[in-house]
């Protein structure tokens, strides 16, 4: 389609007619200010050509002129297919819609009203505009693509005429003619079993293998419950057959131990029978062994009563002999006792001689002790009469000397020190004035009021304060003053320090400071004399006072005094004390060995003594036992003997008693040699026998009721016919497991069926979206450099990105600039434009564009432009002409002198 | 005398290839069991012998087992029956049904000792397990005895193809014994075994209806006649079996075959006791779809039981068929790399997967051509 001219009337802000052309069949600009109305002229082209002429509603009133009741006109002149038309439509008052064509030199009708709206869109190829609204840019066929409103440059979709226009133009066909019928039946074949995401439908559309599937895993389920039924049958089968099995065995062995148990029954009762017979002999046995050993034994003891009984008399005889004899020595050993004790008594009296001996030499050695003690005491009382003289001395020189002590000492010279200075400030701070007069004069100095006289030559020096005055004879006043208040001030300073010194020095009668020190060493030897006598006495004392050393000295003369008193001759001779020891020793020991000589001839004499009345009493008791046992045996005997027999008849008895036992003996044996024929304990086996006969017969009534349950429960799992229940269930699954199969095919091919057609398709797409996709990366390298990489479209032509060639994934477009976004949307449209202008140049029309994009890349582009004008008429409508006049072929239109 | 022999009921079986028809199949085994009694009255039977197997197992519905008692009942003879593998004499077997004992002229032969009747003396085999390598036969002495000798047994013959050997029984047997006749059980096609001298004193009756498909000769029963002790057996076979189970299978290589299997269904009658199977392979050309959908359309409708295996089919190349009149574009792409895929893939299931495939485009394009 090519645009020749153009002609609005009462659309919007034009209220006049405005008429533009005859365009360029490349490049045209269409430039105004803003507001001028240069979107309505691309709006008002659109109505003319896509909308129906009736239109209504709020959208076309709109584009009324403000605030007049005037009908929008526009007439277009275009070519298209090599024929050239023209529109004119009114809308709302008064619409209308009139078609031309060109023929034979001039415009003439071609059809009006709905028929030139219908005739028009079969012309340029757009689809049906809705009812009553406007048209949208899906309407617009070619111009979808072709066409960019202001604001509008992107492209997010195509509608799918304008992209199988797309395809026809690139030689490829997606799926035929009756393609989309064929996809369209293929999609809902494809969706009769999956969704979209290639996942099998559920819910209520679920695919019919899904329930399918489900009553497989319920048949599944109670298959295997059936299964598990039938072998339980089996199962509970084998378990009656077992427990008849069992039964019976526990009744064969039974019956088998019945007749052992017969039999050993009857063994038991013979050997019962011979177990008695022999007891009864052996008690027979026993008897007549019995009265055998009775008789042997009185025999016995007959004869031993007799012979103890002569034995006794013996020794009763003997032991009055021996008694007799002892009683005698008794009396002898008694009366030698008697005299060893005397003779001890005597010989332990000589003791009391020592005693006085004793006594003796201690009072000796006592004396001499109290001799020796009150001398040394007599020592020490006469060095503590000597020291306490000597102390009392000392204390009285220390009273009388008065001494200052140390800190008092300092403290002098410290005051001492401060006068000095005193006096050096105060003769420094008075005027001193010194005359030397040649000849002796007399001074008189007013203060103080004194006067001298100065021999000729001689120097005299006059001092005051604050000033000095003197008057020289014959001379006159001299009068010298100097700075007040400083002398007054020392002179305090120095009496202040004198009174403190004499106030300090004033008990010890001399400032001198080495003075003062004397007196103190003074004190201090007198002080370390009067410590060292107090020492002294201590010593001598020794925790001991004056008076206890007095009273001790008493007492010692007292006790000396008194022992001289008894023993008058150690006044002159005081005794020997080791000597009297000597003495008294040698007789202690000549007295104690009497003693003890006696006192062992005591023990002896008593010892024998007592040993001889043991020996007596013990003989005399013996006979006295020996007597009594003898009357015992005299009396067992009469009781032994009493049955009259004599010896002959009791030892004839002893035979019979003999003959008796041997021949129960031999009874007994032979009774015993049956019951040994016998094996075991028959009744001990009869026992065990009978115990295990009745564990079989337990067995036997187990099994039977085990055989009763199996029996029960297999007659119950028979009843309900488990097979026929297990077949039915696997019929069941069988069939669902074919009809699965069945539809698993038929999902299987649909899905097959439906991936190759996609893929193929997929494939065709990829092929037929390259050469646009190639061209338009050709164009964005010539305007962006190859930064950008290679463009990206849908299979509808739509694009999605760029792939640059340094990033490892598509960068989207969202990513990208505003202004390389722009030139991106243009590109591609310019790209689209030249596919669809492969068989007849197409009109673009690009409405306030490229508004992001700078110079540099601006210049590209009109390059472009230029380039695309071979095969595109292009318009464009802008408020930045200046921008566009590079475009050395564009013919532009000014818009805005059109409109005054 | 003159007796039937039969065998192999299998009352109760199974019968997982024909889907929801298996209760049919079921019923239909008692009706041939009361065509088996009519049978025996059509050909004078004196008395029945069942070589085991009338029921196909041990814990069948109870109810069956009731129907067959009062079948056999209905027969005016005696009916002497022994267990087979499939319902051993064990407890709870269908044995213990009290059927047994309310119908007098029904004997379960349970122990493996000769019954002297009549007739004829009665050597029976029953089965007390359902597995065993022993001869059940070999117990059998009748070389001493003057009157017929019938053995009742139920086992594998050797030389039968079956792996182990379960209860096997000697292909002399017979002779061996000193048997007139050997009434067989276990296999269910009427099978004989000739001596020598072309007498047959063993023999299989077979199922009396069959079971499954591909059963060779089966659905008969056997009517003996002996005239005495030592004379050979007069076996006549005697059909008792109503349904067909009709395998059809064709290797497709030319157009328009699939026509000839129409019209051989066509011919299969009476269809309501025929169940079909119909397996096609080759190759499937476009002008015989249609074709395939009819076949379909009949098995799903006009028979007891159809069933169509198609898996081994693969399309034939189309040079100038319907993939070529698609116009170029993902779809004529799409049918033809499918069309390769079901011919030339190693995977049969994926074959399988691409014929069916294939064959949903053409019917969508039929669709849409409409």
């Amino acid at each position: 389609m090519i645009l020749h001219s153009l002609s609005v009337a009462n659309w919007r802000s034009l209220l006049n007619p405005v008429e533009l052309g005859p365009f360029s069949d490349r490049l045209n600009v269409i430039h105004a200010p803003n507001g001028t109305g240069k979107s309505s002229l691309f709006e008002a082209m659109r109505r003319a050509l896509f909308d129906a002429h009736h239109v209504s509603g709020e959208e076309i009133g709109a584009v009324r002129p403000w605030g007049r009741s005037l009908a929008p006109q526009v007439k277009v002149e275009f070519t298209q297919s090599g024929v050239r038309y023209r529109v004119e439509k009114t809308f709302l008052d008064g619409a209308s819609a009139r078609l031309f064509r060109f023929e034979e030199g001039k415009f003439r009708p071609l059809a009006d009203s709905r028929n030139a709206d219908s005739k028009l869109r079969e012309i340029i190829a757009a689809s049906d505009a809705p009812g009553r609204g406007l048209s949208k840019h899906e309407h617009w066929g070619l111009s979808e693509v072709l066409w960019a409103p202001q604001g509008a440059l992107h492209l997010d979709s195509l509608s799918s005429s304008v992209t199988e226009n797309l395809r026809a133009a690139l030689g490829v066909q997606l799926t035929g003619e009756r393609g989309s019928r064929l996809e369209e039946l293929l999609e809902e074949r494809y969706q009769t079993y999956f969704t979209k995401g290639g996942k099998p439908r559920t819910g209520k559309q679920a695919a019919p293998i899904l329930a399918l599937e489900s009553a497989h895993a319920a048949a599944v389920v109670e298959r295997q419950q059936q299964l598990e039924q039938q072998q339980r049958f089996e199962e509970t089968s084998r378990a009656v057959e077992d427990a008849r099995q069992k039964r019976g065995q526990a009744r064969i062995e039974a019956n088998a131990l019945r007749d052992t148990v017969a039999q050993t029954s009857k063994q038991a009762e013979t050997y019962q029978q011979l177990q008695s017979e022999l007891e009864q002999k052996r008690l027979t046995e026993q008897a007549a062994k019995d009265r055998f050993d009775a008789i042997g034994k009185s025999l016995e003891l007959i004869g031993h009563t007799r012979e103890e009984i002569t034995e006794l008399e013996a020794k009763i005889s003997n032991s009055g002999t021996l008694v007799t004899e002892l009683a005698t020595e008794l009396n002898n050993t008694a009366k030698a006792a008697e005299d060893a004790r005397r003779k001890r008594d005597e010989s332990r009296r000589q003791r009391s001689s020592l005693v006085q001996s004793t006594a003796a030499v201690e009072d000796a050695q006592a004396f001499v002790e109290d001799n020796k003690a009150h001398q040394a005491l007599a020592v020490r009382i006469e060095k503590l009469r000597r020291f306490e003289a000597d102390l009392r001395q000392s204390k009285e020189k220390r009273t009388a000397l008065v001494a200052p002590d140390d800190k008092t000492i300092q403290a002098v010279r410290k005051h001492l020190t401060a006068l000095e200075k005193a006096q050096a400030a105060l003769r420094a701070s008075l005027i001193h004035l010194t005359v030397k007069p040649d000849k002796k004069t007399k001074i008189h100095q007013r203060s103080p009021n004194e006067s001298q006289t100065v021999a000729a030559g001689k120097a005299a020096t006059f001092s005051g304060s604050p000033e000095v005055t003197i008057e020289i004879e014959g001379f006159g006043t001299i009068h010298a003053s100097g700075p007040e208040g400083d002398a007054e001030a020392n002179a305090e300073a120095l009496r202040e320090a004198g009174s403190k010194l004499t106030k300090l020095t004033q008990p010890y009668g001399t400032q001198d400071p080495d003075r003062l020190q004397l007196l103190r060493e003074q004190a201090e030897e007198l002080d370390r004399n009067i410590r060292q006598l107090e020492e002294q006495i201590s010593e001598v004392l020794d925790e001991d006072s004056a008076d206890d050393l007095n009273q001790r000295a008493a007492e010692l003369d007292a006790r000396i005094r008194e022992r001289l008193g008894r023993f008058p001759t150690w006044e002159k001779q005081p005794p020997t004390v080791s000597d009297l020891k000597s003495a008294l020793e040698k007789q202690r020991k000549t007295i104690e060995a009497t003693i003890e000589t006696a006192e062992d001839e005591y023990d002896k004499a008593q010892f024998a003594a007592r040993a001889v009345e043991k020996r007596h009493g013990k003989a005399d008791e013996e006979l006295k036992n020996a007597r009594l046992n003898l009357e015992a045996a005299q009396e067992r005997l009469k009781d032994l003997t009493k049955d009259g027999q004599s010896d002959a008849a009791r030892a004839s008895a002893r035979q019979e008693a003999l003959m008796a036992w041997e021949a129960a003996k031999t009874r007994a044996k032979e009774c015993e040699a049956k019951l040994n024929e016998i094996p075991g304990d028959p009744q001990k086996d009869l026992q065990k026998l009978g115990r295990q006969l009745k564990a079989l017969e337990e067995a036997e009534t187990q099994a039977r009721d085990e055989e009763n349950q199996a029996e029960g429960r297999l007659q119950t799992l028979a009843a309900e016919g488990v097979y026929s229940k297990l077949a039915a269930c696997e019929e069941t699954l069988a069939d669902l497991k074919s009809r699965i199969q069945r539809e698993r095919l038929r999902m299987d091919a649909t899905k097959l069926l439906y991936d190759t057609v996609t893929s193929c398709k997929a494939a065709i797409v990829a092929a037929v979206a390259a050469p646009v996709e190639r061209t338009a990366t050709h164009m964005l390298n010539r305007i962006a450099g190859p930064r950008l990489g290679t463009v990206r479209l849908t299979e509808n032509f739509v694009p999605v990105g760029v792939r640059p060639e340094i990033a490892p994934e598509p960068v989207e477009l969202t990513n990208l600039s505003g202004g390389e976004q722009e030139q991106l949307f243009l590109i591609i449209r310019l790209a689209l434009g030249q596919v669809l202008a492969k068989e007849e140049r197409q009109l673009v029309v690009l409405d306030d564009v490229l508004n992001a994009t700078d110079t540099g890349r601006l210049a590209r582009v009109l390059n472009l432009l230029e380039e695309c004008a071979d095969r595109l008429q292009i318009v464009i409508l802008t408020c930045h002409p200046e921008r566009y006049r590079g475009l050395d072929e564009a013919k532009f239109f000014d818009l805005q002198p059109l409109c005054n | 005398m003159q007796f039937l022999h039969s065998s192999d009921w299998q009352i109760g079986m199974k019968a997982e290839s024909v889907g929801r028809t298996a209760e049919r199949v079921r019923e239909e085994r008692l009706e041939a069991a009361k065509r088996v009694v009519q049978a025996a009255r059509d050909n004078g039977a004196e008395m029945v012998f069942l070589s085991g197997d009338v029921f196909e197992d041990n814990a069948v519905d109870r109810l069956l087992v009731r129907k067959v008692g009062e079948i056999l009942r209905a027969f005016p003879g005696p009916v002497y029956i022994i267990p087979g593998n499939h319902d051993p004499l064990v407890p709870g077997s269908v044995w213990e049904h009290s059927v047994w004992k309310d119908a007098a002229n029904i004997t379960v032969l349970s122990k493996s000792e000769p019954v002297e009747l009549d007739q004829c003396i009665l050597f029976p085999c029953p089965l007390h397990e359902k597995y065993s390598t022993k001869n059940p036969t070999a117990w059998i002495d009748a070389k001493n005895v003057t009157k017929p000798a019938i053995g009742l047994a139920h086992g594998n013959v050797e030389g039968i193809p079956n792996g182990e050997p379960d209860y096997p029984i000697p292909r002399d047997a017979a002779n061996r014994l000193g048997l007139d006749y050997l009434a067989l059980g276990h296999w269910h096609s009427f099978a004989r075994y000739d001596t020598g001298d072309g007498v047959c004193r063993m023999a299989y009756a077979g199922t009396h209806e069959t079971t499954k498909f591909g059963e060779r000769d089966s659905g008969n029963v056997v009517v003996v006649e002996i005239a005495h002790h030592g004379t050979p057996p007069k076996l006549t076979p005697v059909k008792t079996g109503r349904l067909d189970w009709r395998t059809v299978e064709r290797t497709v290589d030319q157009p328009q075959s699939l026509e000839a299997v129409i019209e051989e269904l066509g011919r299969l009658d009476p269809p309501d006791a025929t169940l079909v199977r119909v397996i096609i392979g080759g190759v499937l050309f476009p002008e015989d779809r249609h074709a395939l959908v009819r076949i379909e359309e009949l098995l799903a409708s006009r028979f007891l039981f159809g069933s169509l295996d198609t898996s081994a089919l693969i399309p034939a190349p189309d040079g100038e068929g319907w993939i070529e009149s698609l116009a170029s574009g993902s779809f004529r792409e799409a049918a033809v790399k499918l069309r390769s895929q079901a011919a030339q893939s190693a995977n049969p299931a994926e074959r399988a997967v691409a014929t069916h495939a294939l064959l949903q485009l053409f019917e969508l394009y039929e669709r849409s051509r409409a």
